[in-house]
């Protein structure tokens, strides 16, 4: 399976407090979907991640969509087939916009 | 994608110097302090951005190549994480420049350029000969493997000339094309009658530029006004909504006040002696900015809710009030 990298361009960097605040609800069973926890940013676009597109997007240097569906299990309380679906999509994105590609 | 309000600017357009070789009839800083920082102070004041977060610069003035230690300034901040930018009129990059400007870590530099004209361009600049050397200075620049873009402030005498602009950039290599709004600060104010378009005239030149923008795939053509909201044709890519200016960059000047953007005059802090991120985070200025309330025609206009107002610094400057509705904006 063919690994993922990242388009050296993409300037990115996590929001400290976002990302407690995201856990904080998660950690009390609530939803953390709209909470922008990362910024990607390059020459005049930006994208905003919760934290599931965080935690993705932090993996998508090297590895394959199993091994990062993989450990993404571990971390969220979350069925395979819908989080396959949702990396899928977000990868999909990612890839239209050209921030990553697959070697 | 959400709005969210970031721990610390993305990015910051800093002034390292308000000297100039040339006398532009539009220039915002004319009237600004002459005070610099010195390397020293400057490398630390970059590493602090950096720490807090900061992901690019673009430095500017001023010309910031009159700066003696430019390379070592970029060196340091390429070095600190930073992708490094400068706007620049072009005047001092030969191919060795040019070369020096690569190897310091320079990934993208704009070039001023007004007119596809010389004529045009050199007595806007005030200046003999410097479209000749801003277009040299692309070449160069493209040599040594610079991305390279051209920065046009829109005025009276170039709107009715896009394509000719389009084609200036295409013939350089240029990457990208901004057009940036006129905006009423320092020279600008005192010479908007003759150089600023009508409401109507800026309505006109959006609606050919967007065609132009979509048109156009090898060249990414940037608008950078809010106020094209009201045409429909709001940029998909703008990160936010209305003024981007204390939402995802900030403004230094070459004494380290920092103000919400370039063209706005309040100083919110100093990069030597304050916290970028606590300054970022508690700055009435800036909350007001992010938060902007609606007045007179922007009450009522089904657009505000994207355009916000339009530009900050323009109504500001015109009516005292960044509140108020951008004089540029042709709704009724």
């Amino acid at each position: 399976m063919k690994r993922i990298q990242r388009n050296p361009d993409i300037l990115w960097r996590e929001e400290d407090d976002a990302v407690e605040e995201a856990n904080s609800l998660l950690e009390s069973g609530g939803a953390a979907d709209e909470i922008g926890t990362a910024i990607l940013f390059s020459d005049g676009t930006m994208v905003t991640l919760n934290i599931l597109g965080t935690e993705i997007w932090k993996r998508c240097e090297g590895m394959t969509v199993d091994e990062i569906i993989a450990e993404l299990l571990q971390e969220f309380d979350v069925e395979e087939p819908v989080l396959r679906s949702d990396v899928a999509a977000f990868l999909n994105e990612l890839e239209e916009k050209r921030y990553i590609k697959y070697v | 994608m959400s709005e969210i309000v970031l721990k610390a600017p993305l990015t910051i357009n800093w002034a390292l110097n308000n000297s100039c070789n040339f006398s532009c009839r539009h220039c915002y800083s004319r009237v600004d302090t002459g005070d610099e920082l010195s390397s020293e102070t400057l490398k630390e004041c970059m590493t602090k951005c950096a720490k807090a977060g900061v992901m690019a610069v673009n430095f500017g003035g001023g010309e910031p190549l009159l700066r003696a230690d430019i390379l070592d300034i970029c060196r340091h901040a390429a070095d600190a994480g930073f992708r490094v930018s400068m706007n620049s009129n072009g005047y001092l990059i030969d191919a060795a420049k040019a070369i020096a400007l690569k190897e310091a870590g320079f990934a993208k530099i704009g070039i001023s350029i007004d007119s596809h004209q010389a004529e045009v361009h050199d007595n806007f600049r005030g200046m003999p000969g410097s479209h000749v050397k801003a277009l040299a200075a692309l070449d160069h620049l493209k040599e040594a493997g610079i991305r390279t873009s051209i920065s046009t402030v829109i005025c009276t005498f170039n709107f009715n000339t896009i394509d000719d602009l389009i084609a200036m950039a295409r013939k350089h290599g240029a990457s990208q094309l901004n057009f940036h709004n006129f905006k009423c600060s320092g020279l600008g104010m005192s010479n908007k009658d003759e150089l600023d378009l009508s409401p109507e005239q800026w309505k006109n030149f959006y609606k050919e530029a967007m065609k132009r923008k979509v048109e156009c795939t090898d060249i990414d053509i940037s608008l950078d006004d809010p106020i094209i909201a009201s045409l429909g044709m709001r940029d998909e890519t703008a990160m936010v909504k209305g003024s981007v200016c204390g939402k995802l960059s900030l403004n230094i000047k070459s004494n380290g006040d920092m103000t919400p953007c370039g063209f706005i005059p309040s100083i919110i802090g100093n990069i030597v002696t304050d916290d970028l991120k606590t300054v970022w985070r508690n700055s009435q200025v800036l909350d007001k900015l992010r938060n902007k309330t609606a007045k007179g025609k922007c009450a009522s206009c089904s657009d505000y809710a994207d355009c916000l107002g339009g530009c900050s610094a323009r109504a500001l400057a015109m009516t005292g009030d960044f509140n108020n509705p951008d004089p540029h904006c042709w709704v009724e």
